[in-house]
């Protein structure tokens, strides 16, 4: 029940009490008279009159106040309406823009004010972890950069000693996977501050498709997974053609990477509507349903015994999540135990051109 | 061949050009922009490395004056940045070629001996190494008397290979080179690639011609 409904039922209570005092007070008035005047059948005639008094005085008295209560309500509780559907639109990157101000310094002006103030401070505190992981990106590199330098230029001895050039070797490894995984944080912060220029153009998507399927064939033929093209309607969407291109080829590689050896990876491109559908399924483990909404998180790892097997940065479906909604697409995941798991992308056909994310 | 390279990174700074002399470079080094302004107008270099990052004046800066002052010399530009817009920005600039950190050292030489080496290059059609052969106008390969089937991809990368036979090739190169990828697709793509050249072109042959330096990349040659 809305604050304004039950408003105006009390409102009405209460005059429906009055009306009701009023009449009995009328009563006892005009019998007291009466019986002064020591008429006959005083009760009955009074009641009469009083009746008489309250429906033909009372009541439109009181439908007008019910009217008027319901007209004071409402103009008391529109500026709420307002911050109500005003407040629906806030979301993490408009959190500058204050809601609308009445500035006559009443309580909801008020309370819009600390509402504005609060979202201001909420504002700074995202802006601040953003830059942070910005910095820290840039910060990391550094260092890495003269880890791996190092470590190359000392393997660049030939007289070094086997076993020696293992374990440098294996040290390398690890920094490249740090490099990969800074890669991966500062691309993601980057586009959390929305730092990152899409050059959007018209992509055949179709051709990127293809071009994505011959490699995810390579990169599957090791593990004798078979790959299938089912459809690929010839399709131009408005895109960033290396973020499709990085798209395309990470929902390949999970495909074939989470897929079982002697597996199948089936790729559908069709038109629905204004948008473009592209779906990846893989015959892999599956992904259990509880874990299902999360494995776009960053760095979340569904099986953490596969973490052990899979080698990746863990950012790579939180970057593909990115690239598809700086496009104002959508990207889910149906998966079970039991079924293929099925990657599916929408995009629109025509996304507003020169987006930043 | 002599080389200037310019980062403000006293130890990254250190071990470039440790591995670029052992590459056969003379190399110069400098800090900050200016004193980079100042040596490329003194010394004709053959190529330039530089940061973007510099402290004062930025490498793009640097860049911008150099080409302004008609200075033509090959220039790979370093970021920590690592953008494909920074990258193409840079490209509009005037540089040469772009570099994300953190790099490979094997990347960094590869790229700055493809740079001081640019138009030596082989404007011959038919490629070879060895006796492996590859027409470019009519896309053939052929290994001795044996005629290869490649696909687009897999020509692609024998080409790419066979111009810098010799040379090392890093996979970062690869991809931008045969996939055009600016980023880090974080697959083995290129390893997988190569196996299926490899067994293309060497499966049968001797002596085998594609080579794997671990940890750095590739290379196609006839010795090991």
């Amino acid at each position: 029940m809305t604050i304004r409904t039950r408003l105006t039922l009390w409102y009405a209570g209460i005059l429906i009490l009055s009306l009701v005092i009023i009449g009995i007070g009328t009563y006892q008035e005009i019998d007291e008279q009466m019986r002064h005047d020591h008429r006959r059948e005083p009760t009955e005639r009074a009641i009469g009159e009083t009746s008489e008094m309250v429906f033909q005085v009372g009541l439109p008295a009181v439908l007008l106040g019910l009217l008027g209560g319901w007209w004071l309500t409402r103009r008391a509780l529109g500026p709420v309406k307002k911050l109500t559907d005003a407040a629906t639109k806030i979301h993490e990157r408009n959190l500058r823009e204050p809601l609308p101000r009445t500035r006559n310094g009443d309580e909801l002006d008020q309370l819009t004010k600390v509402f504005n103030d609060t979202l201001a401070r909420l504002d700074d505190s995202f802006k601040r972890i953003h830059e942070f992981t910005l910095h820290a990106s840039h910060e990391l590199k550094t260092p890495l950069t003269i880890l791996c330098g190092e470590i190359e230029t000392t393997l660049r001895d030939e007289s070094l000693p086997p076993a020696e050039r293992e374990r440098l070797l294996s040290q390398l490894d690890e920094v490249r996977r740090l490099s990969k995984i800074v890669d991966g944080l500062t691309l993601l912060a980057k586009a959390d501050a929305g730092q990152v220029a899409m050059q959007f153009e018209n992509v055949r998507l179709d051709e990127l498709v293809r071009d994505n399927f011959a490699d995810a064939q390579i990169l599957a033929e090791p593990q004798f997974i078979k790959v299938e093209l089912q459809k690929c309607d010839e399709i131009s969407v408005r895109g960033d053609r290396h973020r499709l291109r990085q798209l395309l080829l990470n929902l390949a590689d999970n495909a074939v990477k989470y897929n079982q050896p002697q597996g199948s990876v089936m790729m559908n491109l069709r038109r629905d509507g204004d948008f473009a559908e592209l779906t990846i399924s893989n015959t892999g483990a599956g992904i259990p349903a509880e874990v299902v909404p999360r494995v776009f998180d960053r760095f979340f790892r569904g099986d953490p015994a596969h973490s052990q097997t899979v080698d990746g940065c863990g950012l790579g479906l939180s970057i593909a999540q990115w690239i598809v909604s700086a496009h104002n697409g959508t990207i889910t995941i149906e998966s079970a135990t039991t079924k293929p798991t099925i990657v599916t992308v929408r995009l629109p056909l025509e996304a507003p051109a020169g987006k930043k994310s | 061949m002599r080389v200037l390279v310019v980062e403000d990174e006293k130890k990254t700074a250190s071990f470039v050009r440790k591995a670029l002399q052992a590459e056969g470079f003379a190399v110069d080094v400098c800090h900050n922009g200016d004193d980079a302004m100042a040596a490329a107008r003194a010394t004709p270099f053959d190529g330039i490395i530089l940061d973007i990052m510099l402290p004062g004046r930025d490498g793009l800066s640097v860049l911008r004056q150099l080409r302004e002052r008609k200075n033509t010399t090959p220039v790979l530009l370093l970021s920590a940045r690592g953008e494909v817009n920074e990258r193409v920005e840079g490209l509009n600039a005037g540089a040469d070629d772009y570099l994300p950190k953190p790099f490979e050292l094997v990347e960094l030489v590869a790229r700055v001996r493809a740079l001081t080496r640019r138009g030596g290059e082989t404007k011959s059609t038919v490629l070879r190494v060895a006796d492996l052969m590859l027409d470019t106008l009519t896309r053939q390969a052929q290994r001795g008397e044996t005629k290869i089937e490649l696909t687009v991809r897999e020509y692609r990368l024998l080409e790419f290979l066979m111009r810098s036979a010799g040379r090392l090739c890093g996979r970062m190169m690869i991809l931008e080179k045969v996939w055009d990828y600016g980023f880090d697709p974080g697959t083995n793509l290129v390893d997988v690639y190569i196996r299926r050249l490899r067994e293309k072109i060497d499966a049968e042959f001797e002596p085998k011609l594609l080579h794997t330096v671990r940890g750095a990349g590739y290379v196609l040659k006839e010795t090991p």
